[in-house]
This record gives structure tokens, sequence and C-alpha cells, in this order.
């Protein structure tokens, strides 16, 4: 039972997205802005997720614990997250709630950024960094990321290290906050049982006083060339391998028929990779993404392994990618199936429809329908990967390695 | 709407119809797991739920793969610790190719010998890992020590079980686990009963014999304090006390006082120790139970030098909740709780697993009302009866990172 979209901007600039659906138990409600890593100067490495915690910790009229305290008195579900490219605030509610939901997170999009909160959050964000220190995975990508990306702002760190985030100050973060979080940079979402009139006026009310401010990004498409590298870590018992290069961006078509492709080739379950790799054992994981971002964008292939195995899946992995295609099995057919299975049972709950009518709009300034976007799956055809594949080869991988010292 | 329907075999099928959705989920549920493989075999119903996946009835390992992509199933074939299951989430008008598929593999699975040693490497693998991943390694060696044998196994099962492991023991599993008679086939969705159980005794109509008993649970004697010793940057701090067991009079008691103290972000864990002082990105406290054991676990991560204080703060607050609920926070605790049970009304997937957990450990499936009026119904007198009966002391403590903590204080506070 799609929904109904309604979209509508404010005189100063937010813009307002909404998809209704009498027939859920729930609504979501999020805030999209459009500012991250990328967005930030080598000294304020850190400074947009830093941000994000903060909208958490007091405004002009409420403390931090007067936000987490009505947070659970809404029995809200009720996060955020900062991306290179996003910071997203959202929360799911039972439909009496929303309205009070609405004018919570509203509120919190003006943050007080009270310099005790601030050195108290600073601890919480160095035992993030922390905590990321001791999972291998990530510390590969991210500085695999860094690496491929070189000085094009794509590749920087969304937590920042000790010492970015050490050196951050207060007056600092509220400079950024000054020239990010303008309401034209930013898009309010809501989905399921929720009204779209009643919601409208609302934002008016809380949102209608933001002070409007141009905010530019901007997006070179990154085309460079790096090598790669092997990191070395003690004491560790596994190993990983990412391979970059050049992919679509968010705003080029050619990600249709290559989200297809990377389907095909790097699913988790039934693709190339996970036939050649994991049905035989040779590795724990092994896919194939398309990382598409505002601008540029990535492939990547993961392959995670005993470390004395990893030479022979990486160079396995290679070679999967590296074979001309051949369409004549039902490959095709198959990925798209998957593909259209997923988008619809994401797409079942408000929250899956907050992300992706957000997200889209932040990189597309659109909306298209579930319907719309199932069938543009469906008429893919092998000819479509074969010309997008034109643009954005599958080759001049740069290799990233994480092995025991 | 739900309907139930036992098979004459034993299989009981309980159907919710969902209207709103475009999509259905189902479980499968048998009897068996880790705490049923034998000693020297640890793991081997890790490997045979893998394997039924791997070619069944008239289709080779990659055409049963191919049958499900080619339907658009996301579908895992598991094996937990007192259950192995097969779940699956889908269109709707896909689900009899599913229900078929799903038949097949386990009334007929080809348990093919040459696909045991890549499995078995994979999931070696996975053990392997587990050194690389502080925190979930932690409660792996929490369970070992605060469980008695053999519910305290690694969901990953043991190296020398993995290695043991051959067609025979495949072939008895098969035998004695994939039974019907105390198995259980939940499926949530947009379906119509009378359609689904029509579907289901065609395709399981010739599936009999007895389903596996599952060992006696024994009884939880805590130990106090263990440490391993790892070159980590932060310190994993983890706890676990028993606690009342699912459908045991003061189930929700315990559910709420242990939200109210270790939820996300309202908790009093998270206020004390990362609103108020900044201690830690992660810290937690969880009411788990199944149908031999209710338990209360608490995490927290920290950097070494602050570590001492983390746990004494941590064990603090379950010392100090003893009378000094209030009843504004047991109100929170409930709305949360009551919030999450509307919300997974929406997902055929939670509604299949809900009611499958359900008969699982009631034989009955109970209503969202019912499961309200429950929740409404607990006072701050039972969460302080509760916390008297089971005061979170004794309770077995690990840390894993580079230096043992002090715990001796904090346990005598813990147990007054």
């Amino acid at each position: 039972m799609p929904g109904l979209f309604h979209q509508t901007t404010l005189a100063n600039g937010l813009t307002i997205l909404g998809e209704t659906n009498s027939a859920n138990a729930s609504a979501s409600i999020g805030f999209f802005v459009k500012t991250g890593a990328r967005d930030e100067t080598p000294t304020e490495s850190g400074v947009s997720h830093f941000l994000e915690h903060m909208l958490f910790k007091g405004t002009p009229t409420r403390s931090a614990i007067d936000i987490n305290l009505q947070l659970g008195n809404l029995g809200a579900q009720a996060n955020a997250f900062t991306s290179e490219e996003n910071t997203v605030y959202y929360a799911a509610v039972i439909p009496e709630n929303f309205r009070e939901m609405q004018e919570l997170l509203s509120d919190m999009m003006r943050p007080l950024l009270d310099p005790q909160e601030f050195d108290m959050e600073k601890k919480v964000i160095l035992e993030e960094i922390a905590l990321y220190q001791d999972r291998p995975h990530f510390y590969l990508f991210e500085n695999a990321s860094m690496d491929f990306f070189g000085a094009h702002p794509a590749g920087n760190s969304v937590l920042g290290s000790h010492a970015s985030v050490s050196g951050l100050t207060r007056d600092g973060m509220k400079a950024y906050f000054d020239c990010r979080y303008s309401p034209s940079n930013i898009v309010l979402a809501a989905t399921g049982n929720f009204s779209w009139e009643r919601f409208v006026e609302d934002a008016q009310r809380f949102c209608g006083g933001w002070m409007d401010f141009p905010v530019t990004r901007d997006t070179p498409r990154y085309a460079g060339k790096s090598q790669g590298r092997t990191f070395s870590r003690k004491n560790l018992s596994h190993a990983h391998a990412v391979l970059f290069t050049l992919g679509p961006s968010a705003q080029d078509e050619e990600r249709y028929p290559l989200s297809v492709l990377s389907t095909i080739l790097g699913d988790s379950s039934g693709s190339r990779l996970y036939w050649a790799l994991i049905d035989k054992g040779l590795a724990d994981s092994a896919s194939v993404d398309s990382d598409e971002r505002d601008g540029t964008g990535c492939w990547s292939a993961y392959v995670s392994a005993a470390p004395d195995r990893l030479d022979k899946a990486v160079s396995i992995a290679r070679e999967v990618l590296a074979e001309p295609l051949d369409f004549s099995g039902a490959d095709l057919e198959r990925a798209k199936s998957k593909i259209v299975a997923r988008i619809v049972l994401d797409g079942e709950l408000p929250m899956g429809r907050l992300m992706s009518l957000g997200m889209e709009w932040s990189y597309r300034r659109r909306s298209t329908p579930l319907q719309e976007v199932v069938e543009r799956v469906l008429s893919i055809t092998h000819r479509d990967i074969e010309q997008a594949l034109t643009r954005f080869p599958l080759s001049g991988w740069a290799e990233y390695r994480l092995v025991p010292e | 709407m739900i309907h139930t329907k036992q098979l004459p075999m034993g299989l009981s099928v309980i159907v919710e119809e969902m209207e709103h959705v475009e999509s259905v989920a189902y479980d499968l549920l048998m009897p068996g797991g880790l705490i049923c493989d034998p000693q020297d075999m640890v793991g081997s119903s890790l490997i045979f739920a893998e394997l039924i996946g791997r070619g069944a009835g008239t289709l080779d390992s990659r055409g049963l793969s191919e049958a499900f992509d080619d339907a658009g199933i996301r579908h895992g074939e598991w094996a937990g610790t007192d259950r192995i299951g097969c779940s699956g989430s889908l269109l709707a008008t896909k689900l009899p190719r599913a229900l078929e598929l799903v038949s097949m593999m386990v009334l007929q699975p080809r348990l093919p010998e040459e696909e045991i040693e890549n499995i078995r490497s994979v999931l070696l693998q996975d053990l392997a890992a587990l050194n690389d991943n502080p925190a979930r390694r932690a409660m792996v060696e929490l369970n070992r020590r605060f469980y008695p044998a053999p519910f305290n196994r690694s969901s990953l099962g043991e190296a020398q079980g993995l290695l043991a492991t051959g067609r025979a023991r495949m072939e008895q599993l098969h035998a004695q686990v994939a039974k019907p008679s105390q198995a259980i086939l939940s499926i949530a969705g947009r379906v119509k009963a009378a359609d689904v159980f029509a579907e289901v005794e065609r395709l399981f109509g010739g599936w009999g014999g007895v389903s596996a008993e599952l060992p006696s649970f024994g009884a939880i004697s805590p130990h106090e304090y263990s440490h391993i010793e790892v070159d980590s940057a932060q310190v994993q701090i983890v706890m676990a006390a028993p606690s009342v067991k699912f459908a045991e009079p003061d189930y929700y008691a315990g559910k709420l006082a242990v939200s109210l103290l270790g939820s996300s972000m309202f908790g009093r864990l998270f206020m004390e120790l990362r609103e108020k002082r900044g201690l830690c990105y992660s810290v937690y406290a969880r009411h788990g139970s199944n149908t031999s054991y209710g338990t209360v676990t608490a995490y927290v991560g920290t950097t070494p030098e602050r570590a001492q204080e983390s746990l004494d703060l941590l064990l603090g607050e379950f010392a100090r909740l003893q009378g000094s609920v209030s009843e504004a926070e047991l109100a929170r605790a409930k709305t949360n709780l009551k919030a999450a049970l509307v919300m997974g009304e929406e997902s055929p997937g939670s509604r299949a697993a809900s009611n499958a957990t359900d008969w699982w450990l009631l034989r009955r499936v109970r209503s969202l009302q019912e499961v309200n009026e429950a929740i409404g119904a607990v006072t701050l007198e039972d969460v302080n009866g509760f916390i008297e009966r089971h005061p979170f002391s004794p309770c077995t403590i690990l840390t894993l990172g580079r230096a043992p903590l002090d715990v001796s204080a904090s346990i005598i506070r813990g147990g007054r």
C-alpha cells in the first residue's frame, strides 16, 4: 500500500517532505542536514560528528537530561548518525506522540552548545574513537578511504583523530554550525501515520524563524590515481583487504545498472564472489559495493580471510572482477529480483521510507515513488550495464590490506 | 488476526494475517542446537544448519541458492543455543515457493560430504576473527563462565568440535533434530491462514518423528571475577546475574527494572556513566530470558585509566536500585516497552519471531492487549519485590583489556 507523497518549502528555504500512510502503526520523522566530514577543514576534523552529539546536550529551553527524559516519555526510538556527507537526526513514535516529537526534534536543531557539556561530551567522543580503534575492519576502511581519495574531501575521517578532536573548541563548533545548519541546507521529512497539513503548520511554527544563509559545497569528481598500501597491526587474528576504483556518483544515472552489477558480482549470497570464495571456504566474507557520493564515487571490493589465505583470496577476487561479463545465464534477472524484493521490504516500514526519502532529496532534489524505482530496476538490460561500464570500468584497482605484524 | 493449527505429527503452525503489508516472513524452529551437540563435536549443529542449504531434493547447492534468489527470498538457516531454525522474508506472492524450498531442506537435505570442509573452513575463520572483536569476545567468555554446561557454549562453536565433525554426524543430526513433534512454523504477513495451512499440510504432511530432547538446565552459580589480558585501546567490562524466566510472575517487573537502569538514552547507567561523567560511549544493561533461565547482563567499554571508576559505578547503580525507583521512571520504562510493541506490530519479521517465541515458551500466542496489560499492571512494589528476590548479586564479572581491575569493593557493595 504505497503512501501519498507531499512536498513544500518554507520561506526560509527549509524543504519539507512527507509520505503519509494511515495504515501504519507509527510515524517517523527526521532532519537531514547536508553536512559531514567532507565539509570540514583539517583542523575541524571530527566536528560534524561531535556536533551531532551536542544536539542531544541541550537547547536554550531544555537541558541534556530534559531531552533524554522526554525521548523516554515519548517512547521514541530516536537516534542520529553522521557520515562523510550527511548528518541525520531521526525518531519513530506512535502517532499520538508525533507532534511532541516534532517539537522536541526541532528544538534540538538549535542547540545551546554549553561549554561544560562540550567538555564532557568530548570525553565520550574520544571513547568512541578508542572503540573503533579496536575494530580492524573499520580501521582499514577509514585509512584506505583517506589514502584513496588523497586531498579530495570524500576521504575525510568522520570521527576525526584523537588529536583533532582534542583540539576542537566550543567556539569553533559554533562557527561551523553557523556556516552549515542553514534551513536551506536541511530537509525535514516524515513518513507513516501523521497529518501532512498539521506537520507543515507545525514546521512553520517550530522552524519558520530559523535564519537562512547560503551554504556551499564543492563537489569535484575525484579523478586521481592511488597505488594502495598495506597496513599492519600486532595481535591480529584475521586479515582484510579492500580494493577501490572510481565509481558512479549519487547523481550519475549509471548508478542503477551498476547496482545490479554489484549484486551479481558481490552480494552476500549467490554472487560470483560468493561462489568463488565463500562457498569454497577460502574467505569468510566477500562483497562488492558501489559507494555513491556527492559528485563522485567509488567501487569497493572487500575480502576477509585467515592471514595465510588472504593472497589467494584477493587474487581470486581480482580474477572474478576482471572476467569478461557474460549475461547468457539468469544472473541479470536474478539480481533484479533480489533488488526489487529488498526495495519493497525496506520500504514497508516508515523508518525505511524516511531514509530513502530524505537521502534522495538531499542528493537529487527529487522523490521517486517506490513503484517507479522498482520499474526502473526491472527495465535494466545487459546493454545498460555494458554502457555504464565504459564510463566506470572495473579496473585500475588500488589495493589496501590489513595484516598481522 | 492470529490463527494456529497443530498438524497430526506435532508441527505447530501459527499464521498472523497482516493486511497493510506486501511481504511475509517465516520462522521454522526445531529443538536442538549447540546444547545438544556431543561434548567432542561442539559446533556440529552450525555445520548442519549451513549444510542443509547446500542442496536438497532435486536441487544441488547452486540450484537451491538460485531458487531462493530467483524468488527474491532473503533467507537464513541457523543454529542457536537450543534450536535450529530456518528464517526468511519475501514478497507474499512467493510464499508457496519459499515453503517448498524450506520443506526440501528439512525433509530431504542432500548433506553433500564435499561441502563440509568448505563450511568448516569458514566457521573456523569466524572463530579466529572473534579475537579481533573484543566486545563480542568478552560476552562469549562471560557466558562460558556464567552458565552451567552445556548452556555456556559459544555461539561460534569450538575449533576441536568443528574439526571432529563429519558426514555421519550430519546424518545423525538430520535423524534426531530435523523432526516435527515439537517444531514450530510461524508465518506473518499478507497471507490467508487457510491457504497457508493447506500449503503446509501438502508440503510437510509426510514429515514425522520425535523432536530432540533438550538437556535440563543446571543451577547457575555465579563466580566472582576473571580477567583476560589483551592489548586493546578499550577495556571491556561485562557482568551477568541470574534473573526471572519468561512467563514467571516477576518477568515484567524484572524487565522494567533492568530497562530503567540500562535502556539506551534515559536509563540510569547512560545518565550516570556517559552523560554526567563522559566515561564511555557504550553502556547498557539488558534482561534476557528463554525456556531455561533469565539473565541480566551489563556492558561498558572504556579506556584503561577510567575502567575502575566505570566498573565501580556500574555495580554501584545495580546496588542502588532497590527502593530508589520513582513512579516517573517506572512509567517511562513502561511507555518504552509498550511503544516498542506497537512498532513491532508493523513488521512481519518481528511478528513472526514474536509469535514463534510465545509458542516456544508458552505453547500459546499472547495478544498485544494481554502483553500491554501485563506491563501496565506492574507496580513499584512489584519492582522492589523483584529486586529483593533477584539482587543482581552474586554476579559474574569479566574484564578484557590490558590489566585486571579491583572488584573486591564493588562486589561487597553489589551484594548487600
